[in-house]
């Protein structure tokens, strides 16, 4: 059982799961794309800017999600020290800070034909520019400190930190008057967003996930294959 | 209908370049990761050829990931 977890397995699954995802990602693309910008309706206040939804949000929840999962399994590695974590972490990271940055811009985007300015330092944007930072951090400890075990302790603690940051993301437009409006979507509770905006928001979410899992497979592979290349040199 | 898609009642500049701007991030990523990847297995399967037929032996028969790569490898050329 643990040996299907070691190195040499994973990275022939790896192989074979990057083909199978490069084979089915553009026709997902292009449903999720026509869903968003032609099928989907408009909406009654905002009109079709409201189309900046569909890449702003799963943008914002990849960002939230991943950031999560680099600071439980941080915390985790710091515990049990499994090699393995640490380049799950160095793979995610990257695909975080891209996601956090196309969540900033496309929600600047979206402001100025909604609330009339491209930047307001209203608590969610903020708060999300911290998240920015706290990638910012993880991805420099990780490549600046040549010393694993130190690079370790200071980018699980970096993570804890900015796991704070989290909930104070998602509650913040319940916490404080902000210019964004409250969730539409809650996984416990009753969603107010109409079934013809949900499809092709979710539809345009499995999308982006999986081009996350292709970046993050890839990563994974090149990790895999620097150490390897380390452990030839010890020949 | 395209000249609605394109427009889209004056929302059109705001929506097309959130998608493009994603969209570009997202190739421009896709590609430099694969770069690297392929720059790796390249300079992995290039360090395999160059050691004696002995130690080649022994990495590629101990080593999975190193026997892929090195006939993923010697496919391409």
């Amino acid at each position: 059982m643990f040996n299907f977890f070691n190195n040499s397995n994973i990275f022939i699954w790896i192989e074979k799961f990057i083909n199978f995802l490069n084979s089915i990602f553009f026709v997902l693309l292009l449903v999720a794309l026509s869903f968003a910008l032609i099928f989907s309706p408009p909406d009654y206040l905002q009109g079709d800017s409201v189309r900046i939804m569909y890449v702003h949000v799963p943008a914002a929840w990849i960002s939230l999600s991943s950031f999560s999962c680099i600071a439980l399994l941080s915390i985790f590695n710091f515990i049990f020290k499994i090699k393995n974590l640490k380049i799950v972490i160095k793979s995610i990271a990257p695909i975080g800070l891209m996601f956090t940055c196309i969540a900033i811009v496309t929600g600047s985007i979206w402001g100025q034909p909604t609330w009339g300015t491209f930047w307001a330092w209203d608590a969610r944007i903020t708060s999300m520019v911290i998240l920015a930072l706290f990638y910012f951090l993880l991805i420099s400890v990780n490549k600046l400190i040549i010393d694993e075990d130190r690079a370790n302790k200071i980018s699980s603690f970096i993570a804890a930190v900015g796991l704070i940051n989290i909930p104070i993301i998602k509650y913040s437009v319940d916490w404080w008057n902000t210019l964004h409006q409250p969730a539409s979507i809650k996984i416990s509770g009753t969603s107010t967003i109409h079934s013809s905006m949900l499809v092709p928001l979710l539809l345009m979410f499995l999308v982006l996930i999986l081009y996350c899992a292709l970046i993050f497979l890839m990563k994974y592979k090149t990790e895999i294959i620097r150490i390897k290349k380390k452990n030839l040199k010890r020949l | 209908m395209i000249n609605n898609l394109i427009l889209m009642n004056g929302y059109g500049v705001y929506v097309w370049s959130s998608f493009l701007l994603t969209f570009i991030v997202c190739v421009i990523v896709y590609y430099k990761t694969r770069k690297t990847l392929k720059k790796y297995e390249k300079e992995f399967a290039k360090e395999i050829e160059e050691l004696s037929v002995k130690q080649k032996k022994i990495v590629l028969e101990s080593s999975k990931v190193a026997s892929k790569v090195f006939s993923s490898y010697n496919k391409i050329i």
